[in-house]
């Protein structure tokens, strides 16, 4: 029975492993970092798994989980280089869209995401995961409202960074 | 500003292809690692801080100061032993207390509640810990009111003989400022490094929830 929650639970996480990467990339500077999120986050999500139910979504339930462990439970490993050579991963150009003034842009905009504050960068998150506000409160603990009036907030501090 | 937010989520689920991959096996190797959170931190601090006020009657000079050999010469002895009951009644009730909320604690929750739980598990050891630091204040207290009723202190506690030069009284006022000193002391260094470590573990979780806070404002 055991045998088959682990291949059960490690299957499921292989297919939807890129919603934890995600979260890892946003959250973390380098691969030494990224890679040790991953595991916590995996662990967590591990420990909680016999309490899924199949209520909702796999990957749905993996959000929070996901997310709370970077806001809350991780922490940083003491091994973290000053360098951020793990950039190159999200920043990453397909050659045949290329398009230099967009490209530019677009990596601003990431680097300008990854400065926010942890709880401004899950509502980002989330909402570039395409989630609704009801979603984004949910996960949070926030009312929707709340959320949305954030959301605009940190619209505006995107643009500030952006455009000084 | 909204379209180009509309631009980089376009972008962000094209990116899925550059992300790393894991394999099945290093998925399930990585299931049975140790767990390195907050919350399992914060589980084993606590049981060193319960246990801490335990480990201090292993040092030699600590057990030698409280001995009863010494309170009983005092006159002290049936207070420290009620002392130590309360002590241990409540210690017992702390510790069940935190075990309660400890398991209450679930990744499940949102956000906020999550760090509420987190908050209410930690702040039952900070009340214990500020009972210790009563607690080792009082016990102090206990000996300093035990050797100022001590008519003959200096008889009391043999030292007739290393002290004959010395007028009996100044040398009991001496003893009895030495052992406030060393209770002030020693309780604002436990609480000191207490506090310290409780900052230091809890920063980053206290920025996070006065943020959510500021949200609902």
């Amino acid at each position: 029975m055991n045998k088959e929650l682990e291949h059960q639970f490690v299957t499921e996480l292989e297919q939807n492993q890129n919603i934890v990467h995600k979260v890892c990339s946003l959250y973390t500077n380098n691969r030494d970092a990224h890679n040790d999120l991953f595991q916590e986050i995996t662990i967590q999500l591990w420990k909680a798994y016999p309490k899924f139910r199949g209520d909702s979504k796999f990957s749905t339930w993996m959000y929070r989980v996901a997310l709370n462990t970077a806001i809350t439970l991780y922490r940083k490993s003491k091994r973290k280089p000053a360098t951020q050579d793990y950039d190159s991963v999200i920043y990453k150009i397909s050659a045949e869209e290329y398009d230099p003034t967009q490209e530019q842009q677009l990596k601003l905009m990431y680097s300008a995401v990854k400065q926010l504050g942890d709880i401004d960068k899950a509502l980002v998150f989330l909402y570039l995961e395409n989630k609704n506000y009801a979603e984004i409160a949910e996960t949070l603990g926030i009312t929707e409202v709340n959320a949305r009036v954030k959301m605009n907030r940190i619209k505006t501090k995107l643009r500030t960074i952006l455009n000084p | 500003m909204m379209d180009e937010l509309e631009l980089l989520k376009k972008d962000w689920q094209k990116r899925e292809v550059n992300l790393p991959r894991l394999s099945y096996e290093q998925i399930y190797q990585m299931i049975w690692k140790k767990s390195s959170s907050l919350v399992r931190w914060i589980f084993y601090i606590s049981i060193i801080e319960f246990l801490l006020p335990h480990l201090l009657y292993l040092l030699p000079s600590f057990r030698e100061g409280l001995s009863y050999d010494f309170a009983r010469k005092l006159g002290i002895n049936s207070w420290l032993i009620a002392l130590t009951v309360v002590q241990y009644a409540v210690a017992f009730f702390f510790i069940f207390q935190f075990y309660r909320r400890y398991r209450e604690i679930s990744v499940l929750d949102n956000a906020q509640q999550l760090i509420k739980r987190i908050f209410r598990t930690r702040r039952t050891v900070k009340h214990y810990v500020i009972f210790c630091l009563v607690m080792i204040l009082t016990v102090f207290l206990v000996f300093i009111v035990g050797m100022a009723l001590d008519e003959n202190l200096v008889t009391t506690l043999n030292l007739d003989a290393q002290s004959k030069d010395v007028d009996p009284a100044q040398l009991k006022w001496m003893m009895i400022g030495v052992m406030a000193g060393a209770g002030i002391v020693f309780t604002a260094l436990m609480g000191g490094i207490y506090f310290l470590l409780y900052g230091l573990l809890t920063r980053k979780l206290m920025h996070n929830y006065k943020e959510l806070k500021r949200i609902e404002a």
